[in-house]
């Protein structure tokens, strides 16, 4: 989970992994780029464009793979070495590899004789490679800078909407089950203390749930218990009926979840009836593939899908997204007189 | 002090009891679980004060504290409340009494000592500012000494006669003392005016017809409670009447 792992890399590190075959893919590539800018802001009329496409290739390729295998090698230093000592250290490394490059080129160049291979005096070429690659590669690194940081936001967003829909009992939910709970104290206190009980351990759920992704039985207890605090408070006008005979205990599901689709059906279903109804909930299994729907009655009338109840909603859609890309799928049906929310995504039993 | 107690959870009308029962200057006389039992009970019981819940099936407590206010004995109105922030701030601004659940003894006894009749306008003011719809589900009329509750969806028309305003409904025909004006603001969503002193209800109507003498008029689907003549299309209002009609 990216979301997880982000909590344990320090905040500075914007490097990707230059010992990945894609990375150098896109490192030659940029380079031939580069060559091929640079020569024909160069090339003269009696040179071929092929011809010194190829001498300024073969200098900023040497430089690009050996600048690749150096930033490799240094990547795990520079993660610990915090923002402005890594961006100077790499800087300099790449640097001093260039100009080492840059004279290597020089003095292979002078060996063998062919002058005319650089056109140049050894200082205004060697000078000329230090300004280019300095102006390169600090672009690169600006880039990369601003793309990590980029990534990070996105990463830290999604974090915090999951935080937020984790905080989300609703706050109507938790007065209503105190004030039952204050009422049963006199009435029933053995209820009243199995209230109390079922009451810590949702918030617990809910509280803990930095964890991504929970079993099914986890939460569908979740949603039990919920169930049991809202039945004390409704009476016979809540009535849920669990057809999950099929559903696979142990497969994974984003946490909180059910429960609080669950809480919508009551809050936006079951509450607005004068006499109740029936919440459905129904599991299938398909090869590959599990599809849970939570159904409510719709009062006649009334606005449907208000605030709270998008906003759940969007909720999960992002956390199904999240965890599954385009392989989940979350749908509302609202025609006829019930609402129902379909949760599809890939059956996953775990490693036991 | 009778006390009525309204709240469609049991165990928070019981709640409420049980901190009454050791207050001797109350007396919880009846309990309701919604709105329209609230009403006839206030009728019958003539409570001094109803604790009202706001967030209850069919009639909300604001819609029932409306109807209760058009009571003879117009009972004080204390509400009830888990979590409504905007409700709240409006009680707080306009002095309104109310207590949260889970329901404290002490802020319980000061609620009730100050609870005090609401009128129309603070109600309104109220559902505006907790967004609650203002539109009423029910009209309260009284006929014969009782108190009837007529769903607005089984209204047909309300049609203003020197001082009444009569309200056609499908089961049968109710006098109610308030303006037309009002009813057309409230209602404008699902009625429609099509005469200074009518509107219809969008729903009911099937068709227009040009009348012999070049007038036009509404037909309504169910055209067994109210006759066809009364409902000519004034010239005035034609226009809009077309305009709504093609919006269903």
């Amino acid at each position: 989970m990216a979301a997880t792992k982000s909590n344990n890399e320090p905040t500075q590190v914007y490097l990707p992994d230059f010992c990945s075959a894609g990375a150098l893919l896109i490192i030659v590539l940029v380079a031939e780029l580069i060559a091929i800018a640079l020569t024909l802001a160069s090339y003269g009329p009696d040179q071929s464009f092929l011809i010194e496409l190829s001498k300024i290739s073969f200098l900023i390729l040497w430089i690009a793979l050996l600048g690749t295998a150096l930033m490799c090698q240094l990547r795990s230093f520079l993660e610990t070495a915090g923002q402005t000592r890594a961006f100077v250290i790499a800087f300099i490394a790449l640097e001093l590899m260039c100009l080492v490059v840059a004279e290597g080129a020089w003095q292979l160049t002078r060996v063998y004789g062919e002058s005319l291979i650089i056109n140049d005096l050894h200082s205004v070429f060697i000078l000329r490679t230090f300004a280019i690659s300095s102006i390169v590669i600090a672009l690169a690194m600006r880039y990369l800078y601003i793309s990590s940081q980029w990534r990070r936001s996105i990463v830290l967003e999604a974090q915090a909407r999951i935080s937020a829909l984790q905080a989300l009992i609703r706050p109507h939910f938790l007065f209503n089950s105190m004030n039952t709970i204050a009422s049963l104290t006199r009435t029933d206190p053995a209820q009243a203390e199995e209230a109390v009980e079922d009451l810590s351990d949702l918030l617990r759920a809910n509280l803990s749930g930095s964890a991504n992704q929970s079993s099914l039985k986890q939460e569908l207890e979740t949603a039990a218990i919920y169930q049991r605090i809202e039945k004390l408070r409704l009476g016979d006008r809540l009535a849920v009926r669990w057809d999950i005979d099929q559903l696979p205990m142990r497969a994974r599901i984003p946490s909180l979840t059910i429960q609080p689709l669950l809480e919508n059906a009551i809050y936006h279903g079951i509450e607005l009836l004068p006499d109740g109804g029936e919440v459905l909930v129904t599991g299938k299994k398909s090869d590959e593939y599990l599809e849970i729907s939570i159904s409510n009655p719709v009062a006649v009338g009334e606005k449907r899908s208000t605030g709270g109840n998008q906003m759940a909603m969007s909720n999960i859609q992002q956390r199904f997204e999240l965890a599954y890309g385009n392989k989940a799928s979350v749908k509302i049906n609202d025609a006829g007189d019930r609402f129902t929310v379909t949760l599809r995504f890939p059956l996953d039993e775990g490693h036991a | 002090m009778k006390v009525v107690v309204v709240d469609d959870e049991q165990p928070a009308r019981d709640r409420l009891k049980q901190l009454l029962d050791d207050e001797p200057e109350y007396q919880v006389v009846g309990e309701a679980a919604n709105g329209q039992e609230a009403i006839k009970l206030a009728v019958d019981l003539q409570p001094d004060i109803v604790l009202l819940d706001i967030r209850m099936p069919g009639m909300d407590g604001i819609e029932t504290a409306h109807h209760l206010n058009g009571l003879e004995n117009a009972p004080a109105i204390v509400f009830t409340t888990a979590y409504d922030e905007y409700a709240i701030d409006a009680f707080d601004v306009r002095a309104i009494g109310y207590v949260l659940k889970p329901v404290r003894r002490s802020r319980l006894s000061a609620a009730l000592q100050q609870a005090s009749r609401l009128a129309p306008s603070v109600l309104a003011t109220v559902a505006q500012a907790a967004k609650i719809s203002a539109e009423r589900k029910y009209i309260c009329a009284r006929s014969h000494g009782e108190l009837k509750l007529i769903p607005v969806t089984d209204i047909i028309c309300f049609r203003a006669e020197q001082k009444y305003v009569v309200v056609d409904h499908n089961g049968g025909q109710v006098l109610i003392d308030e303006p037309l004006k009002a009813l057309a603001i409230e209602f404008d969503e699902t009625f429609v005016r099509i005469h200074r002193s009518v509107l219809v209800a969008i729903d009911c109507i099937l068709r227009l017809e040009k009348t012999a003498d070049g007038k036009s008029r509404i037909v309504l689907r169910d055209t067994s409670q109210v006759d066809d003549k009364e409902l000519i299309i004034s010239r005035r209002h034609l226009a809009e009447v077309r305009r709504r009609l093609k919006g269903v």
